[in-house]
């Protein structure tokens, strides 16, 4: 007589071979080929993703909101083209994205995938996007994708996260600073905003103090202003991913009594709508480079903000700008394709899009997908009714990823990192 | 045989036909959901294996899980093949499970749950920091799944049948007098160091192999994102692994693959439709405590012995 | 490193440390009395502080904002324990993820009225400036917080050591069953310790509103940060709280300062040395 244990095992062991052969017949055959990219005549369907839950929940909620605006205002066509969205919300993890992906093209049938925004979701989206053979749009500022990790599927409607800050290294060597203290996240957006700055900081001939690097997420900044002022620099730059690190370090600045004594230069995100309406009064005559200012004297940027203020009821940040423009490029595109989306096709038809003005200004792209547009030096300023928002003091034209020195000397060098800081 | 034996033969046959008919009547995309949820049970019943049994609870393991799944993406990255992939994910898993074991092996209670979680955290800074191993933040692109398995349909062949086979492993170690010894730990650890058993030697094997599960469970998860990065090892990655096993049941053989469902389904496929997923989820989890404090296989199960009983 | 560096990153670790005390105190408390490890008081503390920042954003009055986020946090605190927690007094795992889902539904709540923005209050103008201490500037408001944690510290002990309060909730910890024969009603005490917990809480929440923002994701940071002091002070323990408050915060604020690339972990080094030593954390009590 077989034990009660051992015949408990043999029964399921015999089970378990049984699932098994099973298994390995069934993955003998195939089931129904899947399909890809459906779309009825005269109809396109875009996939939308962005992280309206999470951490970052206010960055995923305004860029949904910028891209649905582009297609109100422009009774959801391009051209002859009905365009229809389909949004999903990534939450802010990569593992999320990338299924949140994969059912907008396998179930929804998407033609083109927009979104999402941090990079590592954006790396994850679009390598499987490009994968199934279907473009993407991305408006994240991660310097390789449009660089070392270039792909013909991907565009860029946006700046890398360096782009917007050579000019602002340049300018505070004009300036007649000589020594500088940076201050950003220790990732890879931080290290590409730093690098931008320092690289064009450096090649002017500045010196570069010290770098200060924060991990992400920093509850407390006192120890950081504290080094920097201690190296007791001619100025600060702040190369902030926005949001709560850039509202809890400028309370740090502030309440340590430097915001008078020491010239701080902010990067694109620093200053942004997030934090002026946090901030408040305190944030006047801040100056930044960016590539959005929502009080630019353009009719373009001022209808807009016009149109986004009266929907939403609070000036539109630069991810809903951002948004905007990735809607209004595919929709520039479409024009050019017909309505078509067939892959790289659509991508070069996106590339050939050249605007004489926009929400970010005169735009081309270059060869790379990635943007090429003006970069401005902004500064805080009250609105007549009392509202805080950037207005341009300057602005540089043309500006490229890769700056002055053209893509082959640029690619010599490794992407920006702790161990090259651009010096 | 009796009704109840029946009964239980009958739902293994429809639960394993509906695993193998799944590609063929559901869309890819709902299938791929089902891979993920297997890959989730995983990772949980390594939780449920020691919390299960030896009362000991992890909210750390995704850190295991992880390291192993860097393993296998590093490996790919550098394009060294497939025994290579699976030799450095198991020699990873091997190294940070005994690290686990050697710092917990002492503790219990509280304590075991802390040094966890303190480890699940290293782990993802460390993924973090060393950027130049892990591609930090941004993560690493450009694993691809062993070609035998790359379709969407054969990977998910592939996983519900590692799945299985861990799922059968779990039960041997469960009945095993291994497993007899982790849940006398529960009982008493005075006990049984009287009787003669070193309870820390005995721990340190039960974290080393639930560690060899998570392991299993973070190679399954490289090759099915065929993308890796940080958070894969994140708090919540491994709180959503705790959460699973206590609603599916603590214990239970199928109460991670139960509980791995009903938070997959929340996390991926409730999200698309309602944006308040995270409330439902919330209620969920407090209707299952109220109403089936045992977790759902466990009230399943005493519900199933009640009837049993009956003349 | 010069004295006032010292000085100034020493006062960095209290002020965010006496923050965590006033969190870890209420945790601390409930765990000691009911032996729950309670997941939601992070979800107490944002909603407090939420709701905080709502009311002086309303009243610009910040008493009353503090006011209003307490009592917030306190009605959360009641339903959970009354509605839900009752039903499964005991039974350690089912509590844990009772709290688990509260915390879900609770912070979600919170996405869904306020947004996802990080909101804060604007330090109220009577403590905005700074003081000089020696040869630098520090803000009123982070020694304010400090003053704030130290005066609740020393409160509460007096209660649990000096009253009759006290002295009925150490009574009833000790021996339920005595206690409740000698007509204390125990219930009703455990669910005072529950509301007054996550009042401490939503006074945490108002209180970071003003030294940090609150956004989602926030109550769970919070919380690590308060299990690590509690496991370092000993659950139960006030006096550990407050020393495992302190403790931390100073790890916090220097590891921040000197070593900024092990910040990350920094905390733990400080939980792995006092539980290879002393298990049950500095001022716990051993359970076998």
């Amino acid at each position: 007589m077989i034990p009660r244990r051992g015949r408990g095992r043999q029964r399921a062991a015999r089970v378990l071979l049984v699932a098994l052969v099973l298994v390995f017949a069934a993955s003998a055959c195939a089931p129904d080929e899947e399909t890809t990219g459906g779309g009825t005549e005269g109809t396109v369907k875009l996939g939308f993703i962005s992280p309206v839950t999470g951490f970052v929940a206010a960055l995923g909620t305004d860029m949904r909101r910028g891209w649905e605006m582009y297609w109100q205002q422009n009774g959801g066509k391009a051209g002859d083209v009905t365009v229809q969205t389909v949004f999903e919300d990534d939450t802010g993890d990569p593992e999320v994205a990338l299924t949140k992906a994969r059912r907008l093209v396998e179930q929804e049938q998407v033609q083109l995938v927009a979104g999402p925004i941090l990079a590592n979701t954006a790396y994850a989206v679009a390598g499987y996007v490009a994968g199934k053979g279907l473009p993407t749009v991305q408006m994240t500022g991660a310097d390789d994708l449009t660089q070392r990790k270039f792909d013909p599927l991907v565009l860029r409607v946006g700046y890398t996260s360096s782009q917007s800050n050579f000019p602002a290294g340049q300018w505070a060597y004009e300036q007649g600073h000589r020594s500088a203290v940076t201050i950003c996240p220790d990732y890879a957006f931080g290290w590409e905003s730093c690098g931008g700055f320092v690289s064009a900081f450096v090649d002017a001939g500045g010196k570069i103090e010290k770098q200060v690097w924060h991990p992400l997420g920093t509850q407390d900044f006192s120890t950081y202003v504290a080094q920097a002022r201690q190296a007791n620099p001619d100025v600060v730059f702040i190369g902030s991913a926005g949001g709560p690190d850039a509202i809890l370090f400028y309370k740090a600045w502030t309440g340590f009594g430097l915001k008078d004594k020491i010239p701080l230069v902010g990067n694109c995100c620093f200053a942004d709508q997030v934090f002026l309406r946090e901030v408040g009064d305190e944030a006047l005559d801040l100056q930044s480079f960016t590539y959005w200012s929502e009080g630019r004297d353009s009719a373009v940027v001022q209808n807009f903000v016009k149109a986004y203020e009266q929907q939403h009821k609070e000036i539109p940040s630069l991810y809903a700008a951002g948004a905007y423009m990735m809607a209004q490029v595919v929709a520039e595109a479409l024009k050019k394709t017909g309505g078509k989306i067939e892959g790289a096709d659509f991508i070069n038809a996106a590339r050939q899009v050249s605007l004489s003005d926009s929400l970010y200004g005169a735009l081309t792209f270059d060869d790379t997908n990635n943007v090429v547009g003006p970069v401005y030096l902004t500064r805080v300023e009250r609105r007549d009714d009392g509202t805080l928002w950037s207005v341009v003091e300057k602005t540089f034209p043309q500006v490229s990823q890769f700056w002055t020195k053209g893509k082959d000397a640029f690619l010599k060098h490794p992407v920006f990192s702790r161990e090259y800081t651009g010096q | 045989m009796s009704t109840a034996r029946w009964a239980k033969v009958a739902a293994l046959a429809a639960g394993i036909g509906g695993v193998v008919a799944a590609p063929y009547v559901l869309p890819s995309y709902v299938v791929s959901l089902l891979t993920l949820v297997f890959i989730s049970a995983l990772l949980a019943g390594s939780v449920n294996l020691l919390a299960g049994l030896a009362g000991l609870v992890s909210i750390g393991h995704a850190g295991i899980a992880a390291a192993a799944a860097y393993g296998v993406a590093w490996a790919a990255v550098h394009d060294l093949g497939l025994a290579a992939e699976l030799g450095v994910a198991a020699a990873i898993t091997f190294a940070v499970s005994v690290v686990y074991a050697l710092t917990t092996m002492r503790t219990a209670g509280i304590v075991f749950l802390m040094i966890t979680l303190a480890l699940g955290i290293t782990v993802f800074g460390l993924a973090l920091k060393l950027s130049s191993i892990t591609g930090g933040q941004n993560g690493l692109t450009g694993i691809r799944r062993p070609e035998v398995v790359s379709e969407w349909w054969k990977f998910y062949f592939f996983t519900a049948a590692t799945y299985g086979l861990c799922l059968l492993g779990l039960a041997v170690v469960s009945r095993s007098p291994f497993g007899l010894m982790l849940r006398g730990i529960r009982e008493s650890q005075t006990r049984m160091t009287s009787l003669g058993y070193s309870v820390t030697a005995v721990k340190f094997a039960a974290v080393v192999v639930s560690g060899a599960f998570a392991g299993c469970a973070g190679v399954l998860l490289a090759w099915n994102s065929e993308f890796m990065s940080p958070s894969a090892a994140s708090f919540s990655r491994s709180a959503l692994a705790v959460v699973m096993v206590i609603v599916g049941g603590t214990g239970t053989l199928l109460g991670p693959l139960v509980g791995a469902g009903i938070v997959v389904a929340a996390e991926y496929w409730l999200s698309s439709y309602v944006e308040r997923w995270q409330t439902v989820l919330g209620v969920v989890l407090i209707l299952v405590v109220l109403f089936a404090p045992r977790g759902i296989v466990g009230g399943l199960e005493g519900l199933a012995r009640q009837f049993s009983h009956r003349p | 490193m010069p004295v006032d560096e010292l000085l100034l990153q020493a006062l960095n670790g209290l002020s965010f440390g006496a923050l965590l005390f006033l969190l870890a105190s209420g945790f601390t408390l409930v765990f000691g009395l009911m032996k729950i490890v309670n997941l939601a008081h992070g979800a107490f503390y944002l909603v407090g502080g939420y709701i905080g920042i709502a009311t002086f954003t309303a009243a610009r009055n910040f008493l009353v904002a503090v006011l209003a986020g307490v009592a917030t946090a306190a009605v959360f605190g009641l339903a959970s324990e009354r509605v839900l927690l009752r039903r499964v007094r005991g039974k350690e795992l089912p509590e844990v993820l009772l709290t688990v889902g509260i915390a879900l539904v609770i912070a979600d709540g919170c996405l869904a009225v306020f947004g996802g923005n990080p909101r804060s209050i604007p330090i109220p103008t009577v403590l905005s400036e700074s003081v000089r201490l020696g040869g630098f500037t520090y803000p009123t408001y982070r020694l304010f917080v400090i003053a704030l944690a130290t005066a609740v510290g020393v409160l509460l002990y007096v209660v649990q050591h000096r009253t009759r309060l006290g002295a009925l909730i150490r009574a009833g910890v000790d021996d339920r069953e005595t206690a409740e024969s000698m007509g204390i009603n125990v219930p009703r005490v455990f669910t005072a310790m529950f509301v007054f917990g996550a009042a401490l809480a939503g006074l945490a929440g108002v209180v970071a509103a003003g030294l940090l923002t609150l956004r989602p994701g926030a109550d769970t940071d919070i919380l690590l940060f308060a299990l690590v002091v509690v496991v370092v002070g000993g659950l139960g323990s006030l006096q550990g709280a407050a020393v495992g408050s302190a403790l931390i915060g100073l790890v916090d604020a220097f590891s921040k300062a000197w070593v900024p690339e092990l910040s990350y972990f920094a905390v733990f080094a400080p939980m792995a040395i006092v539980l290879m030593f002393r298990p049950s954390g500095l001022f716990g009590r051993s359970r076998t």
